[in-house]
């Protein structure tokens, strides 16, 4: 009879949201195909030229005293105005927005009443001790 | 920025042209750019990348900007400012995340267990109230001098 195989090292490691898979335990580390090595070379090819513009520009001896960088512009842009462009009101986001704007409001509101009319039953029944010098009500 | 408005970012891409275009402009492979899902949160065509802080980057690969480990025109993570290396860290750790997560737990439950239950059902040796000296600490509580104090006595003979 046939068991199921033993669990992989990276199954019994179970990466989650807070942490990542060391790459000992990843099996994409240890394989050689011709596919990956392409990825490799192009990823490569496209950081050597990335590298080559911007060696250039902190070399030359003209260069305007800031370097930007496009890709920080872009990550700027995208999280302050690209935003409202593109938002779309579905389902999940007015729900999402309902919660967040509207849910904080009414807890407070519900908390700060309660406790409001529980403090004036209790000072109408005189159980509240109130010092003659308090300046809070 | 005098950058055009075809190299920022925009809305989120339909047809392979745009996804390729998109590609081209975050200076990522065609096969590697994968946009957030279309939710309408406000993402665009942002690329999605995989959430690893900046601590798992290599530390001794000559980055461009080697406090940051990222190199210019790099594609930054939305988040990119959470997973600098002065704050959230997601290395992988000795110990998996479950088997901390469980011993943190159940540790944790069973002190404060122990501790309620203490407290509903607290046992000690048994004692009987505080005897004080001269005669209950009369002239010591305002007594008057004057006056013979009421014999207190603790003790049977």
């Amino acid at each position: 009879m046939a068991w199921a195989p033993p669990p992989s090292a990276a199954q019994l490691y179970r990466p989650n949201r807070f942490v990542s898979l060391p790459p000992e335990l990843d099996p994409a580390t240890y394989d050689t195909s011709p596919e990956k090595l392409r990825a490799e070379a192009e990823r490569l090819a496209i950081r050597s030229r990335l590298k080559r513009q911007y060696l250039l520009q902190l070399n030359d001896p003209n260069a305007p005293a800031v370097i930007e960088n496009p890709a920080l512009i872009r990550w700027a842009y995208a999280k302050s105005q690209n935003v409202y462009p593109t938002f779309r009101p579905t389902p999940k986001t007015s729900f999402l927005g309902a919660v967040y704007g509207l849910g904080p409001l009414l807890f407070w509101i519900f908390v700060l009443k309660a406790d409001r009319d529980r403090k004036k039953k209790r000072i109408q029944e005189g159980k509240l001790k109130r010092s003659p010098l308090s300046v809070f009500f | 920025s005098e950058m055009s408005k075809d190299m920022l970012p925009g809305p989120y891409p339909r047809t392979p042209e745009e996804r390729a275009a998109a590609a081209k402009k975050y200076n990522m492979r065609v096969e590697d750019y994968q946009p957030y899902p279309d939710d309408g949160l406000g993402y665009g065509d942002y690329p999605m990348l995989p959430n690893k802080s900046q601590y798992e980057r290599d530390p001794w690969y000559q980055w461009d900007q080697p406090d940051m480990r990222h190199n210019w025109g790099e594609p930054m993570h939305w988040d990119f400012d959470m997973y600098i290396r002065n704050r959230v860290d997601t290395s992988p750790t000795v110990v998996p995340w479950h088997t901390m997560s469980k011993h943190f737990l159940l540790f944790l439950s069973i002190m404060l267990i122990m501790f309620g239950l203490g407290e509903i059902y607290p046992s000690y040796r048994p004692v009987g109230p505080k005897q004080y000296p001269f005669n209950d600490l009369y002239l010591e509580r305002g007594g008057d001098p004057n006056k013979k104090p009421p014999a207190v006595i603790h003790y049977e003979i």
